[in-house]
Formats: C-alpha cells, sequence, structure tokens
C-alpha cells in the first residue's frame, strides 16, 4: 500500500482569551492537538474518530494549511505541510463548516471563481461543472445567489466548490453534519465514488455509524492524543466500535461512563 | 497575476450586483452638486458679481512697443513705481500689474524665454477676472513664461484671505468625499470576508496571499475613485454656479494640466486611504469592529486635510508629508499655484507608503491569528 499522508508529531495549542482566565486557576494554554503521529494510505478512506474538543478539526485544519502546527510535521504525497504550503493546497481538497461561500454568487460563478484559483482550464471547468452539478442535483438552482439556498443546497454547493480542482487528496470535517437522510446519503455515496477513482479521504467524526459505513482505517483520538489506530475489522473484531471506543476513553481519561 | 485579475474580477462583480453599493458611488457626488448650487444660488444674492462690459485696471511696467494692443484690453493707470502700483492691488484700487523684464525683447523666444509677471489679488474678484484675462492673452504668444519664478504673485491681503477659503475648502471635502466612499467598501470587503468565512475559503487556495491583497486593494481602489470622480464631477459642474456668488475659482480657466494632476492626486489618495483602511480592516474581526478602527483614522485624515490650509507658503518637503501634503497639493493646484515638482512629490508619497501598507498586509494575510481570529 502506498503511503500517501504521514503525520509526524503534530501538536498544537491555543492561547485562551486572558479574560477569562482572570480568576481562574490553570494553564491559559489548550494543547487541541498533542504530538499526533499517523500514516494514511493511497485510496483509503481514513476517520479521525473522537469526542467533542478531541482536537479533530484542529488536526484537519493543520493539514489543510490554513493553521500552522506549533511544532511536527505532516507531509501529503510527499510535500510538507509547513514548508511547501502551497504544493499542498494544490493536491487537497477541504470541507469544514468553517469554510463559508459568498452569499453574493450563484454556485456557477463560484464553480468558475474557485476553479480559476487553481488555474484550470475553461474547457475543463465547463465538464466538471456540467458532471459534478448533475450529479449532486444542483443545476436546479445554479443561478440563484447562494445566500438563498437552503442549509443542505448549500452543503452540497460548499462539497463541490472544494473537489472543483479534482483533487487526489481530500479532507472532509464532519460531512454529514446537518444534513438530512437524503443529502447526506448522497454525501456518503459521494465519499465511496471517489474511493473508488482512487483518491484518499480523511474524515473527522464523532459518528461511530458513518465509521462503520466508509472507512478502510481509523484512528481514535481522545484528548489531544491518539488512542488507538487500526483497520476497522481490527478494531470491530471483539467488540462493537462502540464499545471499543468507550473502553479507550475510560483508559485515558479514568472517567466511568 | 492572473489570480489577481480573477479576484478584481469577483470584487466587481460583487459591488455592482448589489444596488446599495452602485448608489453609494454617485450619492456623494449628487449630494455635493445640490449642495455647491444651493449656496451658490445664496451667495449669489448677497455678493455682487463682474458686469459682462467690466474692463479690468492694469499697470504695465515695461511694457514693450510690440505689446501695446494689450493695453485696449485693459484700462491702463499710471503710479509712481512698481511698488505703488502693487500696493494698490492689495488694497484693491487696481486689478493687476503686469511686469515685463528689462531684457524681455532679447530673450523673447529664445531658449531661456523671458518670464513676465503678473501680480493680482485673488481676494479681489476683478483683479482675478483681469489675472485669467492677462494670462490668456499673452500665454497665447507662447513665446515667453508667465509667473515661472518663486515670487508670490498673490497679492493679497492675509485678512482678505479668508474669502479665498473655498479653495482651501476643497481639499477637506475631497478627503472626506473619498474617505467615506473608502470607508463604505474596505471593511466590508476584508473584515467583512473574515467575519463571515469567505476569507478562509479563499485561503486554502494555492492562491499567494499578495495577490489576495493587491486584488482587494486595486478593486476597492477602483470603486473609491469611481464614486471620488463622480463627487469632483459634482463639485466641477456646481462650480459655476457657485463661483457666481464666491469669488476666485470660476475666475480661474482650468487647463488640462491642472485635471491630470488633481486627477494624479485623487487616485493616489485613494490608494492610500484603501490600504490604510485595509489594514484596519485586516486587523478586525469584524465589520463592527473595522468601523471602530477607521472611524478615528478618518477624522485624523480630514482634519490633516483642514490642516492643510494653514500653510499658505509651504516649503516642497511639506508636500511629503501623507494627507497634509495632499491637500497643500491640492489646494495650490486649484489655485493654479501648485509647483509641479511639489504636487508629484506629494503623489509619490501617498503610492510609496501606500506600497508599504500593502507590503504589510501581505504579511499579516500569512498570520493565522490576524486571518482567523474569532
Ligand atoms: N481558534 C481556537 N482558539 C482557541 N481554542 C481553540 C481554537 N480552536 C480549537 N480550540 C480548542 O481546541 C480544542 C480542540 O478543538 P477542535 O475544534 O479541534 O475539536 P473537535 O475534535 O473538532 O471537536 P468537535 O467534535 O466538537 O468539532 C478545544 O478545546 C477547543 O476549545
Ligand atoms: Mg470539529
Amino acid at each position: 500500500m502506498e503511503e500517501i499522508l504521514k503525520v509526524d508529531g503534530l501538536t498544537k495549542s491555543f492561547k485562551q482569551p486572558k479574560k477569562l482566565f482572570k480568576k481562574a486557576e490553570g494553564p491559559h494554554n489548550v494543547t487541541a492537538v498533542d504530538n499526533l503521529s499517523f500514516i494514511a494510505f493511497k485510496g483509503e478512506i481514513f476517520g479521525l474518530l473522537g469526542p467533542n474538543g478531541a482536537g479533530k478539526t484542529t488536526t484537519l485544519r493543520m493539514l489543510a494549511t490554513l493553521i500552522k502546527p506549533d511544532s511536527g510535521n505532516a507531509f501529503v504525497d510527499g510535500k510538507s505541510i509547513v514548508s511547501d504550503e502551497d504544493a499542498v493546497r494544490r493536491k487537497i481538497g477541504f470541507l469544514t463548516s468553517e469554510l463559508k461561500l459568498e452569499d453574493a454568487f450563484t454556485p456557477d460563478y463560484l464553480f468558475d471563481f474557485f476553479s480559476g484559483l487553481y488555474g484550470i482550464e475553461k474547457s475543463v471547468v465547463q465538464s466538471r461543472k456540467f458532471s459534478l452539478f448533475q450529479k449532486f442535483g444542483i443545476d436546479a438552482f445554479k443561478y440563484q445567489k447562494y445566500g438563498n439556498l437552503s442549509t443542505g443546497m448549500k452543503q452540497k454547493v460548499a462539497l463541490v466548490v472544494s473537489i472543483a480542482h479534482d483533487p487526489d487528496f481530500i479532507i472532509f470535517d464532519e460531512p454529514t453534519n446537518g444534513l438530512d437522510v437524503l443529502t447526506a446519503r448522497v454525501v456518503t455515496d459521494f465519499l465511496q465514488e471517489l474511493r473508488a477513482d482512487g483518491k484518499t479521504i480523511i474524515l473527522s467524526t464523532h459518528i461511530f455509524s458513518l465509521v462503520e459505513k466508509l472507512c478502510d482505517r481509523v484512528g481514535i483520538i481522545i484528548g489531544g492524543k491518539l488512542a488507538a489506530i487500526d483497520t476497522l475489522a481490527n478494531l470491530t473484531k471483539d467488540k462493537s466500535l462502540e464499545d471499543t471506543f468507550f473502553d479507550l476513553y475510560e483508559g485515558v481519561t479514568g472517567e466511568k461512563i | 497575476m492572473k489570480n489577481v485579475l480573477l479576484i478584481i474580477k469577483k470584487e466587481f462583480n460583487r459591488f455592482f450586483k448589489d444596488k446599495r453599493m452602485v448608489l453609494m458611488i454617485f450619492l456623494p457626488g449628487v449630494l455635493i452638486f445640490c449642495l455647491y448650487t444651493l449656496i451658490g444660488t445664496v451667495m449669489e444674492n448677497v455678493s455682487p458679481t463682474i458686469p459682462d462690459d467690466y474692463m479690468p485696471s492694469a499697470y504695465f511696467y515695461r511694457l514693450p512697443d510690440d505689446f501695446n494692443d494689450m493695453s485696449d484690453l485693459f484700462k491702463p493707470q499710471e503710479y509712481d513705481s512698481l511698488e505703488d502700483a502693487k500696493s494698490a492691488v492689495t488694497s484693491g484700487d487696481l486689478d493687476i500689474v503686469v511686469e515685463f523684464p528689462a531684457d524681455f525683447m532679447d530673450k523673447y523666444g529664445s531658449i531661456t524665454p523671458p518670464d513676465v509677471k503678473i501680480y493680482y489679488n485673488s481676494s479681489n474678484e476683478t483683479s482675478f477676472a483681469g489675472y485669467s484675462l492677462a494670462t490668456a492673452v499673452l500665454s497665447y504668444l507662447n513665446a515667453f513664461t508667465i509667473n515661472s519664478s518663486a515670487d508670490t504673485f498673490d497679492l493679497v491681503d492675509a485678512d482678505e484671505q479668508a474669502t479665498s477659503i473655498l479653495a482651501m475648502l476643497i481639499p477637506m471635502l475631497m478627503f472626506s468625499l473619498l474617505a467615506s466612499s473608502c470607508i463604505s467598501v474596505a471593511p466590508e470587503a476584508i473584515a467583512g470576508e473574515k467575519e463571515r468565512g469567505t476569507m478562509a475559503t479563499m485561503l486554502i487556495t494555492p492562491v499567494k496571499r499578495i495577490e489576495i491583497v493587491l486584488g482587494k486593494i486595486i478593486s476597492l481602489s477602483c470603486y473609491a475613485i469611481l464614486s471620488g470622480l463622480v463627487s469632483f464631477l459634482g463639485v466641477i459642474l456646481a462650480l459655476p454656479k457657485l463661483s457666481g456668488g464666491l469669488v476666485n475659482l470660476g475666475a480661474f480657466s482650468y487647463g488640462a494640466g491642472t485635471y491630470f494632476m488633481l486627477f494624479g492626486l485623487i487616485i493616489s489618495i485613494v490608494l492610500l486611504m484603501i490600504s490604510a483602511f485595509s489594514v484596519l480592516s485586516t486587523l478586525a474581526k469584524s465589520v463592527k469592529e473595522a468601523s471602530a478602527y477607521i472611524g478615528p483614522l478618518m477624522l485624523v485624515i480630514i482634519l490633516l486635510g483642514m490642516a492643510s490650509m494653514f500653510f499658505t507658503n509651504p516649503s516642497v518637503g511639506l508636500y511629503a508629508i501623507p494627507f497634509i501634503g495632499s491637500g497643500i497639493a491640492m489646494s495650490a493646484v486649484l489655485s493654479m499655484t501648485a509647483s509641479v515638482v511639489g504636487v508629484l512629490l506629494a503623489i509619490l508619497a501617498n503610492l510609496v507608503l501606500a506600497a508599504l501598507m500593502v507590503v504589510l498586509m501581505g504579511f499579516m494575510f500569512k498570520k493565522e491569528n490576524i486571518m482567523l481570529k474569532k
């Protein structure tokens, strides 16, 4: 199996606003991701599973070069997220609720604009737009203002725009969050399709069923640290994924659930 | 470079799809036109205007014989000395003094052309009319220069200078107009994009940060310049009406050079304002915060524009001071007393400062704690 992502000791902490800590005790820094290392292989769906605040989004933001790690590094197809950001940006597509599209524009325009920023040829843009818009049923509202679309419609457009440049490496933060079952199904089907096309997908979620349905390999992340990493088959061999997770959680935090 | 264009196009798309923003281009200009016309109409009724058949009085010093015809256009006056004539201009008894150099005929049409000096009084309406007439008649010949030395030709009494306040008010007015069109776009386009999370979407593409900055600055400046020019047009169109009531400005016949210098000044001022406001908008988390930062700066800018009024005899170095220099340059251009070097210096200073801010923003755009601040 070809190694396409190598995460090597990623660490990131955030300063908390001073105001909050005037009276409170304790550290002024929150270590969101703590010396995280793992590897993902080409053509697989790798899931980062963890509870709220585990550091999933922070990890993905670092991989997508939106923020820089305090220490450690990660390599996407051999390119460093620290020193070779532009090359990484060309290789990846990143979808997270933090990234928004401008309300004033139509899906049609947004697709063209972002494809343009990646320097994609016009004819390629048009044919890709045609097939993606058709697949996601965006055609019906492609000339409406993005701001006037429903949450699900927006999510579809954001998804399509994030992969406008046909990246080989796709990073999805909570891909089905806020979607109804129909739209969620369209998205999960599409992720499987992308995998079939040989793309690599890293996704984060706290939904066990999504992991069970999609992922080839899973990293369980608790308190910013990797608690376990294995294939889905191995993790669910003896007990359900949920039980595996709770056992790990107890082991790491000492809390009984 | 291609990405800069893409971003500029996107910004234009946003501006012109938004009715409110299109309206903002025209509103200040229309308002200023109405306001000026109103002031002009009111002033017309309180101050006398020059009759059409008015013949300005003039004292010709060393008038060459070949130029005798010129005195037909004026009421020639006699004085004991050049100095007496000049003080008559200051006191308002005489409209203009035209002084030819002693070696006028020797140098006439040569490589070092002679310089004719025309003294006038900017607080006196008829003196202005005389000055324009003499300038127009003499410059027709093109064989010598007029008022090219560093002397003071405006013999206005310091107290009476108040009447030429309009020429000085214009910089302040232009500053406020330009600043208000800049403030209507910069926070929205930068802090607004940060606040709404659309900036981050652009930041994960391989676009160079400086390309985003340039795209923003250029498109915002175009918008502000457009709006500034509409305002300026409002001023120009209202001038004839205004000058009917208030003296001075209308008496000038502005040439292409004047408009060119004004245009250069306006563009450089807008670039500087937009870059300064953009730096603050980059620092701010939200449009609201950006406006709170920019408000005081805008006040300072307008005050600096006002301060420029008080430099009646500015040294060239003053032109390089941001906003004060541009203000001085603008009123000097409008009262046709500008030195080209000074105006160019003011423009250059604005452009250099704007460029520095663009570079600064390029760095700021790379900082996650600035760009992704919540
Ligand atoms: N920009 C930030 N400033 C300060 N603290 C932050 C910032 N981003 C994340 N954190 C903190 O880092 C920790 C991890 O956050 P992160 O968003 O990565 O969690 P997550 O695993 O994505 O959680 P969720 O499932 O709720 O989305 C949290 O304690 C959070 O408060
Ligand atoms: Mg998250």
